[in-house]
C-alpha cells in the first residue's frame, strides 16, 4: 500500500526530491543532486522496488542519466547515457523524456536532436530506435524554441505515441519498429500549409490508461490567423485530432495533464502567446471535466497579479491519491500544489532554481 | 626517463571521477587526436566527457597543449612531443 508521495523536481541547477506522507501536509526537500547541472527529464519508476531516474544535462561534459534506488536519498550515474552511433553525424544535446518500458529494467528515452533510445538494463546501456530516429522525416524536422526535442513518449501495449517539437505526433502500432506521422487536424501557424503532414510544434501529449484511444495535445497555439489549433483531442488513438480550445483564455501553453481517475478531466496552463507568461500577470490552471467541452479557471491561492512566469512542458503533474493534487513548477523557481484537483493552491517551495520538470508518484 | 617519453594529461577536478580520482594521466601519443583515441580505450567515461559521439571536442571544453589552445595550433592534429602537457579545462561559461 503506497504511503508516501515522492516529487522529482528537475531544475536548471540540479534535481530536487520532495517527500511527504499521503496527507501531503508537509514536504521534506532534499538535493540538489547533480548540482549545477540542468535536469529536463525525470522518471519515478514504481514497478517493483521504486527507482528514480533523472537526466543530467551538463553543458560542459555531456549528458548523464542519474539513478536512485533509495527513493532519492542518493543518486549515481548509470554506466552510460544514450549516444548516437559514431557514423551517424548527430551528437546528443539533451535528454527530454524518460519513460518505463515493458520489462522491469526497460526504459525509453527521448532526446535532442529528436531521437528515441531504449535500455533493457535500467539505463546502463542504450540503443537507438531506428524506426523513428532514422525516419525519412527526421532530417527535415526543425528545432523549436527549446531545441529539436522528443519530449513525449506514451506507450499503450504495441502503440507508441511520440511528441516532437517541431516534428509533430508520430505513432507506432508495432511496438516501436515503425512510425507514421499522425497529425490529421494538428495545425501549424508558422508554415504556409495550415495542416502539414508533419513539422508541427507539439508541446506535450497526454493520455489515460483506461481510455487509450483518447489523447490530449497541447500544440503551439496562439495564432490570431489560425485560432483554435493549440489544445486538441483525439478519439481514435491519435490518428485524427480536433480542437477543444473553445472557452480557454488562450490556447497557447506547454503542459497538459489528465486526471488519474477520470479520462474526461484534463488540465492546461494557458499563457500569453507573445510572452509565454501568465496572462495579465495572474497565473491559473484551467480544468475541463468533460473532455474539453468546457473549461473552468482554477486560481484560488495563486497570485492575482504581478506574476510573469512560464510553466514548461514537463513542469506539471498530478498524483494518484483518491482526491489528487496537481503540482506545477515555474521558471521563477516556485513549486505549487493544487489540492483537491486544483481547487486550492499553495506554494510548497518558493526559491528553487528555474524548474524544468515535475514528476510525482505514490510509493 | 620514462616520464620524458610521455605526454601528461591534466584532468580537471570535475572529471577525476572518470579516472579513479587521478589528476593526471600519462601516455605516449604523436598527436592530440591520438591521445584522445587512447583515452577512449583506457578511460571511456573521461573521453565521453571531452568529446561527443562525432569525435568533436565538446563546445565548452578547452584543450591546451602546454600553454597553447589547440584551436590556435592544428586542432586535434596538433603534434605532440615527449614532455608535452595536455590540459583539459571547462570553458568560462554558464549562468
Amino acid at each position: 500500500m503506497p504511503e508516501r508521495v515522492i516529487l522529482c523536481i528537475g531544475t536548471k541547477k540540479g534535481l530536487f526530491v520532495a517527500e511527504a506522507p499521503k496527507t501531503r501536509q508537509r514536504f521534506a526537500l532534499r538535493g540538489p543532486f547533480g548540482p549545477g547541472v540542468a535536469v529536463y527529464a525525470a522518471l519515478i519508476d514504481t514497478r517493483g522496488t521504486p527507482r528514480l531516474y533523472a537526466s543530467s544535462c551538463n553543458a560542459f561534459f555531456g549528458m548523464k542519466v542519474l539513478r536512485s534506488t533509495d527513493l532519492g536519498k542518493t543518486f549515481k550515474e548509470t554506466r552510460s547515457a544514450p549516444a548516437f552511433p559514431k557514423d551517424d553525424g548527430r551528437a546528443l544535446a539533451n535528454i527530454w523524456a524518460l519513460e518505463a518500458g515493458d520489462t522491469k529494467e526497460a526504459l525509453w528515452c527521448g532526446v535532442e536532436p529528436a531521437s528515441l533510445f531504449r535500455s533493457s538494463d535500467g539505463g546502463d546501456s542504450w540503443e537507438m530506435v531506428p524506426g523513428i530516429s532514422n525516419h525519412q522525416h527526421a532530417r527535415k524536422w526543425q528545432p523549436g524554441g527549446g531545441g529539436l526535442c522528443m519530449h513525449t513518449i506514451l506507450r499503450d501495449r504495441d502503440r507508441v505515441h511520440l511528441g516532437i517539437s517541431t516534428g509533430g505526433h508520430y505513432l507506432s502500432e508495432d511496438g516501436g519498429k515503425t512510425f507514421t506521422a499522425s497529425n490529421g487536424g494538428v495545425g501549424a501557424g508558422f508554415v504556409p500549409d495550415p495542416f502539414p503532414e508533419f513539422g508541427q510544434c507539439v508541446h506535450k501529449i497526454a493520455g489515460h490508461p483506461d481510455a487509450p484511444g483518447r489523447l490530449y495535445m497541447q500544440n503551439h497555439g496562439g495564432w490570431p490567423d489560425r485560432p483554435g489549433i493549440g489544445v486538441l483531442r483525439s478519439d481514435d488513438y491519435g490518428h485524427t485530432w480536433r480542437s477543444i480550445s473553445e472557452g480557454l483564455h488562450s490556447d497557447y501553453g506547454f503542459p497538459i495533464v489528465v486526471h488519474p481517475h477520470d479520462p474526461d478531466t484534463v488540465y492546461v496552463v494557458p499563457l500569453e502567446p507573445s510572452t509565454r507568461t501568465c496572462p495579465g500577470g495572474a497565473p491559473a490552471v484551467w480544468r475541463s471535466g468533460d473532455g474539453g467541452g468546457s473549461w473552468k479557471r482554477l486560481a484560488r491561492g495563486l497570485p492575482k497579479k504581478e506574476s510573469f512566469f512560464t510553466v514548461q512542458r514537463d513542469a506539471m503533474d498530478i498524483d494518484e491519491v483518491k482526491s489528487p493534487a496537481l503540482y506545477f513548477g515555474t521558471t521563477t523557481g516556485q513549486l505549487w500544489i493544487g489540492r483537491d484537483g486544483g481547487e486550492e493552491w499553495n506554494c510548497l517551495f518558493d526559491s528553487l532554481p528555474p524548474i524544468h520538470c515535475v514528476k510525482v508518484a505514490l510509493v | 626517463m620514462a616520464r620524458a617519453m610521455t605526454i601528461t594529461i591534466h584532468v580537471p577536478a570535475p572529471l577525476r571521477a572518470c579516472c579513479d580520482g587521478a589528476s593526471e594521466l600519462l601516455l605516449s601519443a604523436p598527436s592530440v587526436r591520438a591521445a584522445l583515441l587512447q583515452l577512449e580505450r583506457s578511460h571511456p567515461s573521461l573521453y565521453r566527457s571531452i568529446c561527443d559521439e562525432t569525435g568533436a571536442v565538446r563546445r565548452h571544453v578547452n584543450l591546451f597543449v602546454n600553454t597553447s589552445h589547440v584551436r590556435d595550433r592544428e586542432g586535434l592534429d596538433t603534434a605532440l612531443v615527449p614532455g608535452d602537457v595536455i590540459t583539459i579545462l571547462p570553458a568560462v561559461s554558464g549562468g
